[in-house]
């Protein structure tokens, strides 16, 4: 009986007021829209249906400020000594319920716990921040457009940003360089003009809409203040390279083999090793020459590049390679990854 | 039957004549902001406000006051509060509401709901999912008597 009653109540705004139902976001009702709450009382008196009553309050949804900033990736970016444009990634996402202004500023900390753990110990250079236009996380001059700040981001929209430096050649292995990017939002609705700065409404509330910051604290701004940051930074991983150069006379014309001496006309093996320290980079293209002293004969093709060494002992599992030229025999190593020994051996008689 | 009678009832309700005949139910619904603080001792206080500061996440509370003036008892009464698009519902302060997440189409309690995704499959409803809230009286309002609904929402 009542639910025969009470079913054609307000049907129509009913169908409205469900296609307009939304999912929860994090940015939520845009500030400055009013929420009006209606109820409806429908009621008989003596079996006659009597007119509906009812009654409406509406507020204001006011503004929350609220941002984050948030390195891309949770890994140090691993550069070498005298790199140019290395990149940190960042994202800024506006969490606000309204369109805002983003100022941005990337800092340098000086001394201290570095993003991903190591000690802060030097400087970048040429800091730059740029938004990543493409999105892919790799700085393109061509393709990403310098910035200072962003303008007029939407409700929930993020926009992914690079802090591109210069890394001072002579750096070691292990050196750290800290990067902070701190966003702050600022006022919206001026395109292509960074907004000025957002105050929050103090004293009595007002009945139209207020200002709110309702950031949390970034790792180096305090909660509340309109304001985010985060950290990101740069490792220095380089190759550290020592060479050792052995020798050991593989026979003579009398003893052959077997205990030769160092007399003219016994066959000498040189062996020129190239160890590179662990935990750097891996070094390349390693050109390694040796000039011959005239006492000495180069033995046509004996150069083996590319072997191993174990202990001290250089082993013959190179291939044949390198030049002999002007007294100067030359060879060079593809690659030695950090950790590895590679060795250039060649032989020469005694004149 | 019934329903023809109502919906001539509504679409009557302008009509001064009629409107005289009984204008005797009053209804005053208000939001208040629900604001939860820490005291210096640390314990939490709980405190109703004027909705004037109020954004996403804020917590509201739901007052609906209705009262018979009349010399008559209302009957079949039936108080409807469809939710505002920006309100996820979050509860009744008690068990007698009915709730629909259908535009009113359909009611029940929440575990007996299912709403339909875009894609066709069917779920268990949620509160969020609530777009009507509803209490059906069984009992006629006698004259004289007020009473008070209650009902929580957050702003989406």
């Amino acid at each position: 009986m009542t639910s025969k009653l009470t079913f054609p109540i307000s049907c129509s705004a009913a169908a409205i007021a469900f296609a307009m139902a939304s999912p929860a976001l994090a940015g939520g009702t845009l500030a400055g829209s009013s929420i009006t709450n209606t109820a409806t009382i429908n009621y008989n008196v003596g079996g006659v249906a009597q007119p509906a009553v009812n009654d409406s309050e509406t507020f204001v949804v006011d503004r929350r400020i609220d941002l984050t900033v948030a390195e891309q990736g949770t890994s140090t970016t691993v550069v070498v000594p005298g790199q140019s444009n290395a990149v940190t990634a960042f994202t800024l996402t506006n969490t606000a319920n309204a369109v805002l202004d983003f100022n941005l500023a990337a800092t340098q900390t000086v001394g201290g716990t570095a993003s991903h753990g190591g000690t802060d110990n030097f400087d970048v250079t040429g800091v730059t921040i740029y938004r990543d236009v493409n999105n892919n996380g790799t700085f393109e001059s061509a393709t990403d457009v310098a910035v200072t700040f962003i303008d007029e981001l939407g409700i929930d929209a993020s926009v992914p940003l690079l802090v591109v430096a210069n890394i001072p050649a002579g750096r070691a292995t292990g050196d750290v360089a800290n990067i902070r990017l701190t966003a702050t939002a600022r006022e919206g609705g001026v395109a292509a003009t960074l907004g000025a700065a957002l105050t929050q409404t103090t004293g009595a509330n007002t009945a139209g809409m207020d200002t709110v910051f309702g950031d949390a604290a970034g790792v180096a701004d305090a909660a509340r203040d309109a304001a985010h940051s985060d950290d990101d930074d740069y490792t220095v991983q380089t190759a550290t390279l020592t060479l050792d150069k052995r020798s050991r006379i593989v026979s003579d014309p009398f003893n052959g083999t077997t205990n030769p001496k160092f007399i003219p006309g016994a066959t000498v093996e040189y062996c020129i090793s190239i160890a590179n320290a662990a935990g750097g980079a891996s070094a390349s293209n390693i050109v390694i020459t040796d000039v011959l002293p005239t006492t000495l004969t180069f033995v046509a093709g004996s150069i083996l590049l590319n072997g191993t060494v174990t202990g001290s002992t250089c082993n013959a599992d190179g291939t044949a390679g390198g030049s002999f030229a002007s007294g100067t025999v030359s060879g060079t190593l593809a690659s030695v990854a950090a950790g590895a020994t590679r060795t250039l051996v060649f032989r020469a008689t005694v004149n | 039957m019934l329903r023809n009678l109502f919906l001539f009832a509504a679409a009557t309700a302008a009509v001064p004549a009629f409107a005289q005949a009984d204008p005797s139910v009053s209804l005053a619904s208000d939001v208040m902001v629900e604001r939860t603080t820490v005291g210096p001792d640390g314990r939490t206080q709980v405190s109703l406000e004027e909705p004037s500061t109020v954004v996403p996440g804020d917590k509201l509370v739901f007052v609906l006051r209705y009262r018979n003036n009349g010399r008559q008892p209302a009957a079949d009464f039936v108080v409807t509060n469809p939710l505002p698009a920006a309100v996820a519902f979050q509860g009744s302060n008690d068990g007698s509401a009915q709730l629909s997440v259908d535009g009113g189409r359909s009611w029940g309690a929440i575990g007996d709901l299912m709403v339909t995704e875009g894609d066709g499959t069917r779920r268990a409803a949620r509160m969020e999912d609530v777009t009507h809230v509803r209490w059906t009286f069984a009992q006629p309002i006698p004259a004289g008597e007020a009473g008070r609904l209650m009902f929580r929402g957050v702003v989406r």
